[in-house]
C-alpha cells in the first residue's frame, strides 16, 4: 500500500454514501454498456438507489402545490436529480436485459428471461421448426460444425482504466503481456481483464 | 441449388435490420426452405437405407461426401431460418419497447390495403406479420408489461436519451386530448405549443402525438 492508496481510502471514507452510490451506479452503468458479457447484479446498491428514488418521489408529491418560490425551486432541483437517476437505472437495466445471458441475473430478470426464451422457442416451433425432421428440432444443438447457439464474444475489445496498480496482464492466445498502473487507460480484450473488473481493480470506460 | 433460398432469407433479414418498419413475412420462401430440408432428410434416409447399416466411408467416399453435404445443407438452412425469424422478432420487441401498438398498426394497414384492393390494386392478406408473429407480439407485450410493472418508479420503457432539462418545449402534432400534470390539466390541441415537464409527455412523444422542440 503506497501513499496514493492511503489517500484514496481516506477520500472514500469522507464521501457520503449517496455520493458513493451515484459513483458506483455510474460505474456499473458504463461497465454494463461496454462489457460484452452480463456483469453481476449489484443487489445492495440497487436496493439503496431505488429506495432513495421512491423517497424523493414521495417528497415531490408531498410538496407539490406549495407555492412558496423557495420550495418550488428546491422541487425543481430534486426533480431534475430524480430524472437523472431514473435515466441511469433505466438505461442500466435495459443494457442488462438486452444481453440475454444466464449468469448474474436478478430474480425478476431471470423470470423475464426464462419467459422470453420460452416465448421465442414456441415461436420458432410454430413458425417452422415443427415442420422440420425430428433430428433437427432442437435449439441447442451444435453438431456438424454449425452451432445453433449464439454467445457473446469474450474477445471483444473494451476500453478500461486501472483503479489501482494491478501488475501484469496476460492476453491469452496472443502471447502478449503488459503492466497496468493506477490510472492507465488501455484497449484490451475483455477476456484478459474480466477477472480484474469483477474484483473492482479495473473499471470500464 | 441447395441453400440458395436460405441465403435469400438471410439477405432479407439483413435488409430488415436497416428498415424502420417490418417488411412482409416471406411465407413462401419459409415454406420452400422447409420443403428443401424435408427433401434432404428423405434423401438421407433413403441413402442410409440402401446402405443397410454397413457403411465404410473410406471405401465409398462419394456416398460419405453426399451424406455430409446433405447434413450441412440441412443445418445451414435451419440456421438461416432461425436468423430470419430472430431478426423479425427482435424488431417486433423493439416496437413493443418503444410503445408502438404493433397489432393495431397492422390492422390499420390491413384496412388501408383492403380499400386499395377494392380499387383493383392488391388484394389478399395485407398484414406484414405472420399469424405466429402476431401471437408472439401479443404474448411478448404481456411479458413486457409484467416486467415493467416491477419497476414502476423508473418507467423502463422511458427515454434512453440522458435528460438535460426538466421542462421542454413541445408542439402538438395530433390532438391528444387532456393530460394531467402537477400544474393542472393541459388540453393538447393540434398545432399548439407548450412548455411542459418531459416526464409527463414522454409517452406522447414516443407515440408521435407531440414533437420535442429545440
Amino acid at each position: 500500500m503506497d501513499i496514493d492508496d492511503i489517500l484514496a481510502e481516506a477520500l472514500h471514507v469522507s464521501a457520503p454514501q449517496e455520493t458513493l452510490d451515484l459513483q458506483e451506479l455510474t460505474r456499473a452503468w458504463v461497465a454494463e454498456r461496454v462489457a460484452p458479457e452480463l456483469l453481476p447484479y449489484p443487489d445492495a446498491l440497487m436496493e439503496r438507489v431505488l429506495g432513495r428514488i421512491r423517497r424523493q418521489i414521495e417528497t415531490v408529491e408531498e410538496q407539490t402545490g406549495n407555492m412558496d418560490p423557495k420550495t418550488n425551486f428546491k422541487l425543481i432541483v430534486i426533480q431534475t436529480e430524480l430524472e437523472r437517476f431514473k435515466f441511469l437505472v433505466r438505461s442500466f437495466l435495459r443494457a442488462r436485459v438486452a444481453k440475454n445471458s444466464a449468469e448474474y441475473l436478478s430474480l425478476s430478470e431471470s423470470k423475464y428471461l426464462t419467459a422470453h426464451q420460452n416465448l421465442l422457442a414456441s415461436h420458432y416451433q410454430s413458425s417452422f421448426l415443427s415442420q422440420f425432421p425430428n433430428s433437427l428440432q432442437k435449439l441447442d444443438d451444435t453438431q456438424g460444425g454449425i452451432s445453433m447457439i449464439d454467445a457473446p464474444d469474450p474477445d471483444t475489445a473494451v476500453f478500461c482504466r486501472a483503479l489501482r496498480d494491478v501488475g501484469e496482464i496476460n492476453v491469452v492466445g496472443t502471447g502478449r503481456a503488459f503492466v497496468m498502473k493506477r490510472g492507465d487507460v488501455r484497449v484490451v480484450r475483455w477476456s484478459a481483464i474480466k477477472e480484474k473488473v469483477l474484483a473492482g481493480d479495473i473499471e470500464l470506460v | 441449388m441447395y441453400g440458395e433460398l436460405g441465403n435469400k432469407l438471410v439477405q432479407h433479414a439483413k435488409r430488415t435490420q436497416a428498415l424502420a418498419h417490418l417488411p412482409p413475412y416471406q411465407a413462401e420462401t419459409v415454406r420452400a426452405v422447409t420443403r428443401e430440408v424435408r427433401d434432404l432428410e428423405k434423401d438421407r434416409a433413403s441413402t442410409l437405407e440402401s446402405l443397410a447399416g454397413s457403411f465404410d466411408p473410406s471405401t465409398d467416399p462419394a456416398t460419405a461426401c453426399a451424406l455430409l453435404v446433405n447434413h450441412l445443407c440441412q443445418r445451414r438452412n435451419k440456421r438461416c431460418m432461425l436468423a430470419y425469424h430472430r431478426v423479425r422478432s427482435d424488431k417486433l420487441e423493439e416496437m413493443c419497447w418503444s410503445g408502438i401498438d404493433v397489432l393495431e398498426r397492422q390492422q390499420q394497414a390491413g384496412k388501408a390495403g383492403e380499400s386499395a384492393g377494392s380499387l383493383g390494386a392488391e388484394s389478399g392478406n395485407t398484414s406484414s406479420l405472420s399469424p405466429e408473429e402476431e401471437e408472439y407480439v401479443r404474448q411478448y407485450s404481456d411479458l413486457l408489461a409484467a416486467y415493467k410493472g416491477q419497476w414502476t418508479d423508473i418507467d423502463l420503457t422511458g427515454s434512453l436519451e440522458p435528460p438535460r432539462d426538466l421542462f421542454i418545449d413541445v408542439r402538438v402534432l395530433k390532438d391528444a386530448g387532456e393530460i394531467q400534470t402537477e400544474y393542472g390539466a393541459i388540453t393538447l390541441t393540434k398545432n399548439s405549443q407548450f412548455y411542459v415537464r418531459q416526464g409527463d409527455v414522454e409517452r406522447l412523444i414516443a407515440q408521435g402525438y407531440l414533437q420535442k422542440l429545440g
